[in-house]
Parts: C-alpha cells; structure tokens; sequence
C-alpha cells in the first residue's frame, strides 16, 4: 500500500496541525519515573530482662501523663494553648489577695484601713477565698473545673485511647483513682494552695506573731476542709460528667450549667417564693452553707445546715457511683 | 514445666442481646503463630476483646495464662495487644507514646525511653521516632502499635487485623515482625480475613465463622480432614487423555476432569497417597509433564469448605 498522499488530500502536515505538533507524538518510546526500591529490615529482637515496676508506679505514670501536660506539652495529655491561658489567668486571680496584701503592708498605718479591711484575714476574707460567689464560684473555680476535668475521660472516648489503658496491667479502679486524683490535684493547687499562700502571705507581710496565728489558725482550718470539699465535689461531678459523654465541651457546658444553672434557678425561686429550700440542689450553695458553719459565719441560709450536707453527700456519692459504674462496665472504652 | 496455655477458652460466649458474637467456642493456645480467620462478623474482634478483659463472657470461662482477665489485669504484663482501632495520641511523638505506654508497666522514665527506643527500632521505625505520630503514614502508625505492644517483652503477642490498611512493603515488614517473634517462643495470636495473608505468616489457623469455631489446627491437617471434598491435583502437561489412562485404574483416584488438551484434574480423597503414586506412573507413561499443583490445599478452599459445611 502506498503512502503517497494525493495532492489536495490530507498530507503530514495537515494531520499535525489537527491533531499534535509533530515534535515526538510518533515516537514509540516512553520514560518512566523511576522509584526508590522497597527495602526490606532486618529485625534483630532485643528480649527486656528487666523487672516491672509495682502498682504505685504505674498509677503514678497515669497520674503524671495527666497533671504534666499542663506544664508540659511533650509525651503528656494535651491541653489546648487557650486552656493552658486561662487557667494561669485563673491562678493570677486567685493570688490577687496576696498582692493586695504586699501592698497593705507596704502603706503606713494601713493595719486597720481600708486594705486591710478588704483583703486582711478574717473570716468573711478565710471563706471567700475558697467560697465567695463572685468571682471565685462564679467565673474562676467552675470555669477551671470545667477545663480541666471536662476532657479528662471524654476525651480518651472520643480518641479512644482509653482502651490503652486497659490493655496495660491497669485494673479499672486504678484509672478511676488516678483520673481522679490527677484532676483534684489540679484544682487543689489552684484552690487550696493559694489560699495557704494567702494565710501564710499574711503573717509573713505583716509580721503577725503566735497570738494571731492562734487565734486565726481555727478559721483558716474552717475553710481549708471547706475548699477540700469544693474540690472534691467539683471534681466528682465534672468527672462523672465527663465520663457520660463523647465530647470535652458537652462535658463542661454541662458542668458549667449545672453550678451556675443551679444556683440561679434557685435564686430565682428565693425571690419568687421567699424559701431557700431549692438551694438544696445547688453543690455550690451547698458547700457554702457547709462553709459558713466551718469558718463560724452566720448563715444566708433558711434550712437546717445538716440538710446541706446531706444533700451535699447525696451529689457526691451520686456523682461517683456514675463515674464507677461507666469504668467498671468498660463503657469508658467505647468511641 | 508450666502446662497451663496462654490463652484458654473454655465454652465461652459471648451474646449482645439477640445477636451472638462468639458461640460456645473452646481452644488453648501456646507458643509460635496462630492465625484467627474468619470473614466480617465472625466473632474475631469479639474474641479479641474477651482475651483482653474489655468484654466479660456471657457463658465459659476465659484464661490468659491460667488467669481470668475480666478479674484481675496480672495477665496484661505478658500480653501486648495491637487493637483494631486507629486511635492513638497523634499529637505525641512515637518515642513519646511508645515510652508513655511502657510506664504503664512500671518502667522508669529512663528504663522506657530506652526500651521504647528498642521496640521502635525493631520495627523499622528509629529514623522517624522523634515525628509526631499524626504525620505518620498508615503502615508506620501499624508499626508503632506493634512497637508498644512489645516494649515490655510480652510473651502472648494479640494482633487485631495488623495489617489492616498497609502498603505491600509495610505489610511484609509487619509479617517479618510476628515470624520473628513466633520463631523467639512467643505465642502469637494474629486475625485477619485476608487468607493469603494468614499464610504467609503461619499454618496453625483458627477458623471463626458466624461466632463459632470451625476449625483449629495445621492448614494442611484440617484440609486432610474434609473428606466430603476430595483433593484435586492439577496437572500441565504434553497429553492430558493419554495420561489419565494410566491413572484412572488407581485406588487412591477418585475421578478425572479434563479442563483441555494439555491439562486434567485429578481427585482423590488420599493426598499423600496419589503424590507417592504419581511420579511412577508419569515415568511409566512417558508423557512430557509442565506442572503439578494442588489448587484446593490452601486457606481460600478450605475456608469455602468449612464455611460451606457450618
């Protein structure tokens, strides 16, 4: 067969102004990029002769993979650069008396002035350092709560990695004491650490000798065991939240709504209904009731103290019993 | 001399409401490789997770070196078990939570960092240990589950689909790993429901189907075991109708198909047997011979056997 293109017909050229440019389209060669060839290990396995560490420390490695991380960022549980702000915002806070304080020792003749007045010890000073509404059980101690506990066990379902726990010789009483504990301890150090330092600031500012430590030490006492049980009861609820839900924010909106929600419905029906039975069902009024008796503070309250603190109870061992029966039931694996 | 298996189940059970996940299944298992097979939803992961404490039998008893794991959590010092789940802490570094991991056994920051540095190494990964795990690929994340199930030396290795996901090169890196360890003693319970996977790595097989077991034991035992379906032994060669003359007068032969000219079946209930008898009659007949397979004596067939039988 001929390849002579007759003349008028379509010839090379007319065939690569249609269809390519010609420079190559015939050529039957073709590159391929080359890739790096697979390469194959040698596994040389190193058995470890060495002893595993008792109980203690295994929970301890819970309990610092927690607490760390918010120091830490590194081969620790994460905490979000926002949280990690707000809870030194919330520790400055709670340190403002202190300051106060320096500043009180520091201007003549303020002993019974007005600074002293306002940020000395006292009583009403000793409760409201763990225990006043605003701003402590209103902005800074839920708020902290609810960063830090929220995520706590919500976040190990979502990431399921709660599962990792459980396949170490972790029994399930030791995850549930450690995340516990890791969370009060947090909660301790901001609220009962600085109201130590807030006592101690203030023998040390004013130079008090033993005769004020005598006679302030029962109240500083008082609301010490009054911030324990803010702890931990802030710590139970949130924890038992956190442990019924997927999600660190449901978590802690819902701790959020709970304390704040609490006590404002209860207020509400105070002034509606002139009783102050409904604060009953408020852990903060509650514990503040429980704390105005521990620091000898006369009471906002209409009901019987013991009411409070069987209520006060109740919520606790509620709040617990949640949280044990989602981690013994393994549900705390379940993503 | 200890008699007491890794790994016993004892009739167990295991029911979700109305849907069984794992019925009435007993096996003990020790030392070297084992592979779970069983197609989706055969009671793998279920199992999986009874041997791991995270599920509580509904009937039976379930041992982990003579120990319950739902009581107590003593057997999870020998035990590392890679999980199905993807879910790791991506934002740490592999070294990061392969160590965290290890002081959960009880390992010092300094004893954990090295064996984890180790395990890590094991597995191909010490070039990237200092990465974010976020940033790993599929078959590195694989390889570092596998790292933190063996940094604290386990001697009963559980591995929930390994190689689930994995590139052709992670895949025989991860099968490297576990003939290793099968080859250093360790008992090695490995599940997937890729067959030729499973016998890449082992012929000691457990068959899952619908929650029950099926079959248990060596590849080519349990096949020599399904007499209903005779084994068939294909054969290439230059003429198929000339050499099945010299065969169809055999005892161990059961029939002869013919697929071509070139190429016949024969089937027979005696493998063994027919193999011993074949090469006299290929040599008495004279007939050229390509190839000699047996196309059934392999985990595919066998698995369509059981399962066809259940």
């Amino acid at each position: 067969m001929s390849d002579t293109i007759e003349e008028g017909g379509l010839g090379e050229a007319d065939i690569e102004a249609a269809y390519g440019s010609g420079d190559g389209d015939l050529d039957t060669s073709a590159t391929v990029a080359s890739t790096p060839k697979g390469q194959i290990f040698e596994q040389i396995y190193r058995p470890w002769n060495g002893p595993l560490g008792p109980r203690w420390v295994r929970n301890y490695a819970i309990y610092r993979h927690h607490v760390y991380g918010i120091i830490s960022g590194s081969g620790h549980r994460r905490y979000h650069p926002f949280v990690r702000l707000a809870l030194l915002v919330v520790i400055l806070g709670s340190m403002t008396p202190i300051l106060m304080l320096l500043l009180s020792s520091m201007v003549s003749g303020d002993a019974t002035g007005f600074l002293n007045r306002m940020w000395g010890v006292n009583r009403y000073n000793l409760w409201g350092n763990v225990l006043g509404y605003f701003p402590r059980n209103l902005c800074m101690w839920p708020l902290l709560t609810a960063l830090v506990v929220g995520g706590l066990v919500s976040d190990d379902r979502k990431n399921g990695t709660s599962a990792l726990y459980f396949s170490r010789p972790i029994s399930r009483l030791d995850y549930a004491s450690m995340k516990w504990l890791s969370a009060a301890s947090v909660l301790a150090t901001v609220i009962i650490l600085t109201y130590m330092m807030y006592y101690s600031a203030a023998i040390v500012f004013k130079g008090e000798g033993w005769s004020f430590i005598a006679d302030t030490i029962p109240i500083f006492i008082g609301g010490l065991v009054a911030g324990i049980f803010l702890v931990f009861t802030y710590t139970s609820i949130g924890i038992a939240l956190s442990s019924i839900s997927t999600s660190r924010f449901t978590a802690s909106v819902s701790f959020l709504g709970l304390i704040l929600g609490s006590k404002i419905v209860a207020w509400l029906v105070e002034i509606q209904f002139e009783t102050t039975y409904i604060y009953l069902l408020s852990p903060y009024d509650c514990l503040a009731h429980l704390g105005q008796w521990l620091v000898g503070l006369p009471s906002n309250y209409d009901h019987p103290l013991i009411m409070s603190v069987v209520s006060l109870l109740a919520m606790n061992a509620a709040s617990l019993s949640i949280f044990a029966s989602r981690v013994s039931s393994l549900e705390v694996t379940r993503e | 001399m200890n008699s007491t298996p890794a790994i016993a189940l004892d009739h167990v059970s295991k029911w979700y409401g109305q849907v069984i996940g794992v019925n009435d299944v007993s096996l003990a298992i020790d030392g070297g490789v084992t592979g779970i097979l069983g197609m989706n939803g055969a009671g793998k992961s279920t199992l999986f997770k009874l041997l791991m404490g995270r599920l509580r039998p509904s009937n039976g008893s379930v041992k982990l070196f003579g120990t319950d794991p739902w009581e107590t959590t003593s057997p999870y010092r020998r035990v590392g078990y890679v999980s199905e789940s993807e879910k790791m802490y991506d934002w740490m570094t592999s070294l990061d939570f392969v160590s965290t991991l290890a002081r959960l056994h009880g390992m010092t920051r300094y004893e954990a960092e090295k064996r984890a540095e180790q395990a890590l190494s094991f597995v191909d990964l010490e070039g990237v240990l200092n990465k974010e795990i976020g940033k790993y690929s599929k078959g590195m994340r694989q390889r570092v589950k596998i790292a933190a199930a063996l940094v604290h030396d386990p001697d009963l290795l559980i591995l929930d689909e390994p190689l689930h996901g994995c590139d052709p090169l992670a895949r025989t890196s991860i099968m490297n790993v576990i003939r290793e360890m099968g080859s250093k003693g360790k008992t090695v319970l490995v599940s997937s429901h890729i067959l030729e996977e499973i016998e890449r790595i082992t012929e000691q097989i457990v068959i899952l189907h619908s929650g029950k077991l099926v079959a248990l034991g060596n590849l080519h035992a349990i096949r020599a075991m399904l007499d209903k379906h005779p084994h068939r032994i294909l054969i290439r060669c230059a003429d198929s109708r000339a050499l099945a003359s010299t065969f169809i007068d055999q005892q161990p032969v059961y029939g002869v198909r013919f697929i071509d000219s070139e190429s016949l079946e024969i089937m027979t209930k005696d493998l063994s047997e027919a193999h011993q008898l074949l090469p006299t009659l290929i040599l008495k007949s004279g007939i050229q011979i390509y190839s000699i397979e047996n196309p059934d004596d392999n985990l595919e067939s066998l698995l369509a056997y059981l399962v066809g039988d259940a």
